[in-house]
């Protein structure tokens, strides 16, 4: 029926029933904005895809390892390294594992320890001229650990102390790489296809 | 005879005549695309056979099956992902609407068929319902008609309506929302809407179209610009159209809420495809200067960017039509993925109704173009479905 069709007795009820219902509607829609205005997230999801704080997506991924044995983040050995990786990273292929955005993180399960360890790692740098470095800031547990700068495109070795109070209470070793200087992929191109170094590998002794 | 006799006799022998006329037309309105849905599907098996070493019909509908049409069957077997992502992903299909994959599901339940097969029948059949559907909204101009139908059914982007994407529906539910605003029966289009609103997030945009349908009739009833909004006041069902028409999107933004915890996660999602917003302007222009090669061939970006623009200048051409609602739907439904890049542009062109409908108009308006025209559409379906299964970027 059209809305002129409507006689004088029926119109006050449709009028009513017609308010009524588009009443409803713009309450619902109104409530179900405010639930989506108001995400009811972790703090991981909330700073990758939210705030946009991290093109490092934190994730429950935590790998086996046992210090004193070199790992080849290079396509070899790509299975063991699988579980450490928890984000940002690409790969791996030939040359290594290549970091992906402004940051990278490695999880893995540690026995307990009495001392801290020593870090030794293969990277190098992704350059595109005229920039020919990369800084790197390895975090330990939270705790900054090491500050480099990577040059060239021939790889690297470095190593590091881990000290044990970072890792002490913890069943998990959880490292962060953060890459000031990585490079864009395009002048458009969102930053988590940033590019600033290629793990090729990675051991921990006990110290 | 008598006089009163044989005008009685005329007047049923014309109405026998316009009769015959009238079951002429509707046969032909609903062989036409019948006929190019035909021709298509054998068409494009040319093109598959012609590059797939197993011309099988199995082969056949996955190998249509590319770019986001994965997305789609896995949202209509497996759902859309909690959060954390099995696998370790980070992208979820949130950004990817449900109505198309509900309904893929809804039928999977009663027919033993597989997923892609059911979304193949079902798009070639949604393409033909919208072909039936613009024969009013083309205002029953064969020609027009004719040349519309070859180009959902038999032309260049006939894959897209041969496998699961949700062009086919898009296209449908907008035939029927313009239909119904043609003919001012709101809650329908609200209705139209909603469902546009749960297939692609552009859909909701439509509700502009209704709302300028309304102030147009409004105006043509002698109403004032000011008095408009107190006129809809007074019209409870009027507000219910308008009202109604996202709901598909709020449905949706719901169910993200209460699976996700995030309402907007069609949207943030958008982060893991790296997809970043900027100045449309500023991507058209990237896009046409891309060339990095030297040739005289245009690359993907340069045909997504001329496409964009050529699409925006139908737009305008609507509104100087006149049907401003149909244009201000298609430069939004536009403009809004052109503030992330160009991926996808001339999907998105093809799945707006009202400037394939313009296209096929403006195309018909003299003999020769038509049989020109009609026949480049039907001759480049070959190679461009070989093109789509290619993987040729310009189409994803």
């Amino acid at each position: 029926m059209r809305w002129s069709e409507l006689t004088k007795s029926t119109r006050p009820a449709v009028l009513l029933c017609g308010y009524a219902m588009a009443g409803a509607l713009a309450a619902a829609e109104i409530a179900i904005l405010g639930l989506a205005l108001n995400p009811n997230v972790n703090e991981d999801y909330r700073a990758y895809y939210v705030d946009k704080t991290t093109t490092c997506l934190n994730r429950d991924a935590v790998g086996r390892y046992t210090p004193g044995r070199t790992v080849s983040f290079r396509s070899d050995d790509a299975r063991e390294t699988a579980g450490m990786r928890v984000c940002g990273w690409s790969g791996p292929v030939a040359d290594g594992t290549h970091s992906l955005g402004e940051s990278s993180r490695l999880r893995l399960a540690l026995p307990p320890l009495r001392d801290g360890l020593r870090a030794t790692l293969e990277m190098a740098a992704v350059i595109r001229p005229p920039q020919t470095w990369q800084r790197i800031v390895i975090s330990a547990n939270g705790t900054d650990v090491y500050r480099a700068m990577l040059s060239g495109d021939l790889a690297t070795t470095v190593s590091f102390v881990i000290p044990h109070a970072v890792l002490a209470g913890k069943a998990t070793l959880d490292m962060r790489f953060d890459y000031p200087d990585a490079i864009p992929q395009s002048a458009d191109a969102s930053n988590i296809y940033n590019r600033a170094i290629k793990l090729r590998s990675f051991r921990l002794d006990a110290l | 005879m008598p006089s009163g006799r044989v005008e009685a006799d005329l007047a049923v022998e014309d109405l026998a005549r316009a009769k015959s006329g009238i079951r002429l037309t509707v046969i032909a309105v609903a062989t036409v695309p019948l006929l190019f849905l035909l021709s298509g599907l054998v068409i494009r098996y040319a093109a598959f056979a012609s590059v797939s070493p197993d011309p099988s019909l199995a082969v056949y509908a996955r190998a249509f099956c590319k770019w986001d049409c994965t997305w789609y069957v896995d949202i209509s077997e497996q759902g859309y992902e909690r959060f954390p992502i099995p696998g370790h992903s980070n992208v979820g299909r949130w950004g990817f609407f449900p109505l198309y994959p509900m309904l893929v599901a809804a039928v999977r339940t009663i027919l033993p068929f597989s997923t892609i097969a059911i979304a193949s029948v079902a798009s070639l059949a949604f393409g033909y319902l919208s072909c039936l559907v613009a024969w009013p909204l083309m205002d029953k101009n064969m020609r027009a008609y004719v040349l519309y139908c070859a180009f959902l059914l038999s032309g260049p982007f006939s894959f897209y309506f041969a496998t699961f994407l949700t062009e086919p529906l898009f296209v449908l539910v907008t035939s029927c929302l313009f239909l119904a605003l043609k003919r001012s029966s709101y809650v329908a289009a609200g209705l139209s809407c909603a469902l546009l609103s749960a297939t692609r997030v552009v859909g909701v945009l439509a509700v502009f179209a209704i709302i300028i349908r309304m102030f147009e009739e409004h105006r043509a009833k002698g109403g004032s610009v000011i008095g408009f909004p107190r006129w809809l006041l007074g019209r409870p069902d009027l507000i219910i159209a308008i009202l109604i028409s996202p709901a598909g999107l709020f449905a949706y933004i719901l169910y993200l809420y209460v699976t996700v915890g995030d309402g907007f996660a069609f949207v943030h999602v958008q982060r893991a495809f790296g997809r970043v917003t900027g100045n449309p302007l500023l991507f058209l222009w990237e896009g046409l200067s891309y060339h990095p090669r030297p040739g005289w061939q245009p690359t993907a970006p340069q045909w997504s960017a001329l496409t964009a623009i050529v699409a925006l200048a139908l737009s305008a051409v609507l509104a100087v039509r006149r049907q401003f609602g149909a244009a201000l739907f298609c430069a939004m439904a536009l403009i809004l993925p052109l503030t992330s890049n160009l991926a996808s542009m001339v999907r998105y062109v093809v799945g707006l109704a009202p400037l394939t409908m313009l296209t096929a108009v403006l195309l018909s308006a003299s003999k020769p173009t038509f049989v020109v025209v009609l026949i480049v559409f039907v001759a480049t379906c070959y190679f461009m479905t070989v093109a789509w299964l290619g993987g040729y970027l310009a189409l994803v």
